[in-house]
């Protein structure tokens, strides 16, 4: 008692720091959940501010508002019956048993002290999901990691949401995961190497010595970092943010976290086996606020359509087919892209200091003028351009410009 | 052999590496790189006997493997240190055609896997070495047939004769053994180290290197790809 008390004298002014630091975070976090709760009630739903609450600091906050959230983003209406497969007996399906086996094998994904009786009706609901959107859209093919993306919207927002908006996502932003074959799938991750490149050719040249390729982060890519990251909450984060953003986001959420880990990586030997290691081995501590933010900074200085020509050098002689993400229509009238403008362009004049850590290294002119951008900011200016190009990629995206 | 087996897994228990990390915590002194690929239907045991192999033990649990994992441990033949690296693939069809082949590149010697209580995993052997042909320059790298699972012996669906005849007509010595089984644990390493072996034996024709850094030149090696930053 007596060294409590001794000790928390000794404290008290970083304890009366922390204490502010706390208040301030709730003080934010509340106002944030008041910004989302209007944003939901507003007539018509204003989806672009919950696509930049999604987007900024924090994301969604908890699994209850994921659940109103979820459903705005991608366009789909809480209240309709859940999609079903009039009396077809899905387990005759032709994907039933590598479903099964994935299933069956992905304990990981559930909630640690959960009991054993429930993870094994969540798993057959997984089961259910999947076959059950399999079955409705013959056009989509089941890949090992589609399991990772349907369990996590599973978690979060129960069987019948999930099987609402995960045949949304696999319509649109998982579409080309879900082609007969992977080429698709490839091209994008084509795009790693370029992003990278634009900002720090060192590490890129580094890596193209290495011979490493990309497939260490397809399992980020196509299961949206489900399959790597063991903290549920940092999963759900990053789905808030790729929610809300482009389908490309994801691919450059990877370039991002190759970036951060640039010194790593070039101080590890440059062969193929090494550079592999180290970079699927994701850590599982990286700052998510902070790559999150610099993921879309990334995105508004390197557009995917800037991109897009190198992404399809990279793939040299193979063919993609047209890309499918066109007929897309999550930009609804009910989004107001002007008043995010005008939201974020005052966000924009704020002074800015923490850009400061990041002119200090600067290896490149081009990693500078990314800098300049501003991290605390460029978080604003690109919710603003990601919010734009949420609304604008549809048309946009089309990858049969590269035959 | 055997007793040269012998000794050679004994120095090799010495120098297992952990699963994760291990190449981090291998002295500076470049040692030879036996590279194998191993492949095979999905849940056929890929994952759990490279995972054997190279941490010494059964996986609590193995999840499906998305595109190549890279297990490496280094081990210690007739006083030569040699690493190997073990490439475990994913088994679904998709990612092999046209994900998987860059992998195939350098490859010293395959690892054909089938469950045997799982006879469809048997009969997609014929496409794996049909595959495997297209992506490898070589015609005569060592390539070897693991049947795993032998531990469940109630539920076999391949025989030994079946999988032994197979084995014979494209030339590969046969294995069955169990990541699992503890009893079996010296097999998977013997499966491996025996291969290691192959590979140290063919040195000539397998593998050429410098004899300044133990690099494993590449078929057409370029002269900037090499750098040892």
């Amino acid at each position: 008692m007596a060294s409590r008390r001794a000790q928390g004298d000794g404290l008290t002014s970083s304890r009366w720091d922390g204490n502010t630091e706390k208040a301030d975070f709730n003080a934010k976090r509340k106002k944030k959940v008041a910004e989302i709760h209007q944003a939901l009630n507003s007539d018509p739903t204003d989806v672009a501010a919950l696509r930049r609450m999604a987007i900024s600091e924090g994301g969604l906050l908890t699994d209850e508002i994921r659940q109103k959230v979820w459903p705005k983003l991608l366009d789909v209406d809480a209240s309709d019956p859940p999609p079903t497969a009039a009396g077809k007996d899905l387990r005759q399906s032709k994907d039933y048993q590598q479903v099964l086996l994935d299933v069956r094998r992905s304990l990981r994904r559930f909630p640690p002290g959960m009991p054993e009786e429930q993870r094994a009706g969540l798993q057959e609901d997984l089961i259910d999901i999947i076959l059950l959107i399999l079955e409705r859209n013959p056009q989509l093919h089941y890949y090992q990691g589609y399991h990772d993306i349907v369990v996590t919207f599973l978690l979060v927002v129960g069987k019948r949401l999930a099987t609402s908006l995960v045949e949304k996502l696999s319509t649109h932003h998982l579409r080309d995961f879900m082609d007969p074959t992977m080429d698709n799938t490839k091209h994008i991750l084509n795009y790693l190497m370029p992003i990278i490149d634009q900002v720090n050719p060192e590490l890129h040249d580094f890596m193209q010595r290495a011979e490493v390729g990309t497939i260490f982060a397809l399992s980020w890519l196509i299961t949206w970092f489900g399959h790597v990251l063991s903290d549920f909450r940092h999963v759900v984060r990053l789905y808030d943010f790729f929610l809300a953003c482009h389908p490309l986001m994801p691919i450059y959420f990877a370039a991002v976290i190759v970036l951060y880990r640039e010194q790593e990586v070039q101080d590890c030997d440059c062969d193929m086996a090494s550079v592999h290691h180290l970079l699927s081995q994701i850590p599982q501590d990286l700052p998510y606020e902070t790559l999150i933010s610099r993921a879309g900074d990334l995105f508004v200085q390197f557009p995917s359509s800037k991109l897009a020509e190198k992404a399809a050098a990279q793939q040299q002689s193979v063919k993609t087919a047209a890309s499918t993400f066109k007929d897309f229509e999550l930009a609804s009238a009910q989004q107001r892209p002007d008043m995010v403008l005008r939201q974020r362009f005052r966000g924009l004049l704020q002074p800015e200091e923490r850009t400061k850590d990041v002119l200090t290294k600067p290896r490149t002119n081009r990693f500078v003028k990314l800098a300049v951008m501003g991290l605390t900011v460029a978080l604003g200016a690109a919710a603003l351009a990601v919010v734009k190009s949420a609304l604008e990629w549809a048309p946009k995206f089309q990858l049969q410009l590269f035959p | 052999m055997a007793s040269e087996m012998e000794s050679s897994l004994e120095a090799s228990f010495t120098s297992s590496g952990a699963l994760s990390g291990a190449s981090a915590f291998l002295p500076p002194a470049r040692s030879r790189i036996f590279k194998i690929i191993v492949i095979g239907d999905s849940n056929v045991g890929k994952t759990c006997l490279t995972y054997r192999f190279c941490a010494g033990r059964f996986p609590d649990r193995t999840e499906a493997t998305i595109g190549v994992d890279f297990r490496e441990r280094a081990v210690e033949i007739d006083g030569e240190r040699i690493k190997i690296q073990l490439w475990d693939t994913a088994g679904q069809e998709r990612f092999r055609k046209s994900m998987v082949q860059h992998y195939y590149r350098n490859v010293h010697a395959v690892v054909f896997v089938y469950d045997m209580t799982n006879m469809a995993s048997f009969h997609s052997l014929p496409s794996w070495i049909e595959e495997c042909k297209q992506h490898l320059l070589a015609s005569d790298i060592p390539r070897i047939l693991v049947g795993n699972k032998c531990d469940l012996r109630s539920a076999i669906q391949v025989p030994t004769d079946l999988a032994q005849k197979f084995a014979d007509t494209h030339s590969m010595p046969l294995f069955e053994t169990s990541a699992k089984n503890p009893n079996d644990n010296d097999h998977v390493e013997a499966i491996f180290m025996t291969l290691a072996h192959k590979l140290k034996s063919h040195k000539p024709l397998m593998l050429s290197q410098p004899p300044d850094n133990g690099v494993i030149l590449k078929p057409e090696p370029k002269p900037s790809v090499t750098c040892w930053c």
